[in-house]
């Protein structure tokens, strides 16, 4: 049965049948307890439409297979067939954990999503155990994104005076630095600390 | 977000270098294993807007999202392998994932989303 209302992801019916319960009677061991506003469609099913979709929603191949390789033995071999099924995997799972993450930022009356959200998220889909490394990480990110800006900000220093003002830095961020996820192809061309909405 | 340029940094200046190390710098020597995040970030923001309700991120966050997906990868490759353990494999087929996906709760949301 559809419903209109995405009740929390942990309980979605869809994917623990009978465990809907209504939210008075929830166990507040993980989650929020309050309900996600109505979306258009349950939640996992929006993320699987999103999946069917032809575009590229591929990640690399050869960073999925490196990636399952230095999880794994030396010495196991993993099949073309069960690579594509990973890395397929992959591919739903960013989707299902942005969505994820989104409903904790529009809870909040946030447009922008934050890494905090995404760990809320973590929770949420019961991935607990990598809420400690993805802090970690996040932190090592922290450092390492201060220390270009600070490097940047040096060569800006050591160009003639005349440098342009319209140079990467457009925005005047802090510590969250913002990226608009655009609709554009070109996103080799990406540079940081631009932000802007998207039409859909 | 920085440029992907492919490795040839003239100077090994925290700015410059895209393969991220953990620690301290090793200039001119080969880069580390522990690259912070394998997985391009303009692959996995492009991923984020498919979602009609995103509509900005910031960098943290596709980082994060970014670093959770190869944690997934991991996970689900080694609960495949153990699957293919049991069958006396070594090497991993398409229904050891399966296997991996159905052993798992939180897997449940993959179901029907791998064909």
């Amino acid at each position: 049965m559809v419903r209109s209302v995405c009740p929390s992801v942990s309980q979605c019916p869809r994917t623990r049948p009978g465990a809907w319960q209504s939210p008075a009677n929830t166990p507040t061991a993980q989650g929020t307890g309050s309900p996600i506003p109505a979306l258009r469609l349950p939640h996992c099913q929006r993320v699987k439409k999103m999946a069917e979709r032809p575009e590229d929603l591929n990640l690399p191949n050869a960073v999925i297979t490196r990636i399952i390789k230095e999880a794994l033995p030396d010495g196991v071999n993993v099949s073309k067939e069960a690579r594509s099924a990973i890395s397929r995997a992959a591919s739903v799972f960013v989707l299902y954990a942005t969505s994820c993450a989104n409903n904790f930022a529009m809870k909040s009356k946030r447009k922008t999503l934050s890494a905090s959200d995404v760990l809320a998220a973590m929770e949420e889909m019961e991935f607990d155990r990598f809420i400690t490394p993805l802090k970690d990480a996040l932190e090592a990110y922290k450092r390492e994104q201060k220390g270009k800006k600070e490097a940047s900000e040096q060569k800006k220093k050591d160009k003639k005076p005349e440098s342009e003002e319209h140079d990467k830095n457009k925005e005047d961020e802090n510590e969250d630095d913002t990226e608009g996820v655009k609709m554009v192809d070109d996103d080799q061309k990406e540079t940081e600390n631009e932000e802007e909405e998207v039409e859909n | 977000m920085e440029e992907m340029e492919s490795g040839a940094t003239a100077a090994a200046e925290p700015g410059q270098s895209l393969q991220l190390e953990a620690e301290a710098e090793r200039p001119g020597s080969a880069p580390l294993q522990h690259k912070l995040l394998r997985l391009p970030l303009s692959r996995i923001k492009g991923l984020m807007k498919a979602d009609p309700d995103v509509s900005l991120a910031s960098q943290e966050a596709v980082f994060a999202i970014g670093k959770a997906t190869e944690l997934f990868v991991e996970v689900i490759a080694k609960d495949a392998y153990t699957s293919a353990l049991q069958g006396k494999r070594k090497t991993i087929q398409r229904k050891d994932v399966d296997n991996a996906v159905d052993a798992t709760d939180e897997f449940a949301f993959l179901e029907g989303t791998l064909d």
